[in-house]
């Protein structure tokens, strides 16, 4: 009982903190494009960061790419990877690793400056 | 934490719910392939509450909840009379049916200058409320766990009623419990409800957790693994199918010792158990045995005469 007890408190700790709610951040959009590499199951992800609402290029985000199988929720995850920063502002590089060829939602995590998720339904396809 | 150690903990409670969901009805001596559906329909429900009307992340989990027991109603009153083989396909059915609607399913409104909501096989994006919110990935998982102890709890409060003895009677033999007295459709509808609302309770969070959700995930292979975790953990408690997820999300998918190969070695796994242990790594004999183990109580106190070396007369 005690353990149920400590269980609730610390719920409603976290209900209370989530529910106060800080300010709104930026609503980020991201323009993702992946090419296959030599590697197979290997692709480069371009990836173009901006502000939806201003356009602006969103620089100084730490950027972690990950996918993940919709035909398959929660498994045949992709570890994420940090991508780098580009030459142009806003724009950033990941190299990701899939298990198989086929349909995958590519999730784009912000972090920093600007904390969002964007997320982009891809086919993947073997290198022609 | 490190933040993909956060993501995997996540995932492996929100399948927990779902697979929970399937577990219930299985008590019952029920196999559903269809628990995706009210997974599916409680995440809609959520992502529609607080991303379309932002109304509070605790009324959208509510109202998932809610729909998905509402849901579970609708199905359950035409086909819970229904037995076994027949039972197993027209939840398929309704599942492939639900999902096939969310494909059609267009409703959008504007929210700062861009629709939101679900829109057909594009899905439903921008849920955000954790980022609008400020909620970490740790708070979020906090929520997750708080949630399911509160589940496990009631599965435990369940087992001690009169209600968890009568869905274990009618699992065992559902003519023999209606002969004890058992109002046999009404406890199967009852669980049934509950099964939909835990679905629900869980589609709800996964819509919150990946801000995403689309058709596609509620396909018929999230319904056939929620099955197999209960059948692979085991039917004699709750813990069983969190044992069935924590194997396959915990261990197979995220160690990545079986790359590649991971479905086949779970395929196998599931053959491998049905064979061996057809109630799961944790069925009820085991348990049994655990609870017996852990409430034996200490050999009596010796008495005065044994103390005395007296022989009993």
């Amino acid at each position: 009982m005690i353990a149920a007890r400590a269980l609730l408190l610390s719920l409603f700790v976290v209900m209370v903190s989530s529910a106060s709610g800080w300010a709104a951040g930026v609503k980020a959009k991201a323009e993702v494009s992946c090419a296959a590499t030599a590697k197979p199951l290997e692709y480069d992800c371009a990836i173009k960061l901006s502000d939806a609402r201003s356009g602006a290029a969103l620089t100084g985000v730490e950027v972690t790419v990950g996918a993940d199988m919709p035909s398959m929720p929660m498994a045949h995850n992709v570890k994420p990877v940090k991508a780098t920063p580009g030459s142009e502002p806003g724009t950033y590089r990941a190299q990701i690793k899939l298990e198989m060829h086929g349909d995958w939602a590519v999730k784009v995590d912000l972090a920093g400056p600007v904390r969002d998720r964007i997320v982009k339904s891809m086919r993947f396809e073997p290198k022609p | 934490m490190d933040d993909h150690l956060t993501g995997i903990l996540s995932n492996i409670g929100v399948i927990s719910f779902v697979a929970l969901s399937a577990y219930l009805l299985l008590l019952t001596g029920e196999i559903s392939f269809g628990q995706q559906a009210f997974f599916a329909i409680g995440a809609y429900t959520a992502g529609i509450v607080t991303a379309m009307w932002q109304l509070p992340f605790w009324l959208g989990l509510g109202a998932g909840a809610a729909a998905g027991g509402a849901a579970a109603l609708f199905v359950g009153l035409p086909t819970l009379r229904l037995h076994g083989l027949q039972f197993a396909i027209a939840t398929l059915a309704f599942a492939e049916a639900v999902r096939i609607l969310f494909e059609l399913f267009r409703y959008q409104v504007v929210r700062a200058g861009e629709p939101v909501g679900p829109n057909g096989i594009e899905g439903f994006r921008n849920i955000r409320y954790i980022f609008e919110h400020d909620v970490s990935a740790t708070q979020f998982m906090l929520i997750i766990y708080g949630l399911l102890g509160m589940t496990l709890f009631g599965f435990f409060l369940l087992e001690r009623s009169r209600l968890g003895v009568a869905f274990r009677m009618i699992g065992q033999d559902g003519l023999l419990a209606a002969a004890q007295g058992v109002p046999v459709f009404r406890v199967k509808l009852m669980a049934a409800c509950l099964a939909g609302a835990i679905a629900g309770l869980g589609g709800g969070l996964y819509a919150h957790l990946t801000t995403y959700v689309e058709p596609a995930i509620f396909d018929v292979m999230l319904g056939v693994h929620s099955l197999a975790y209960g059948l692979i953990g085991g039917l004699g408690t709750a813990f069983g199918p969190l044992l069935g997820v924590v194997i396959d999300i915990g261990l197979l998918e995220s160690t990545r010792w079986f790359a590649g190969y991971r479905m086949i070695v779970f395929g196998g796994l599931v053959a491998v158990l049905l064979i061996v242990r057809p109630r799961g790594l944790l069925d009820e004999r085991l348990v049994h045995r655990i609870r017996r183990l852990v409430s034996r109580r200490p050999p009596p106190a010796p008495t005065n005469a044994a103390v005395l070396g007296e022989e009993p007369s």
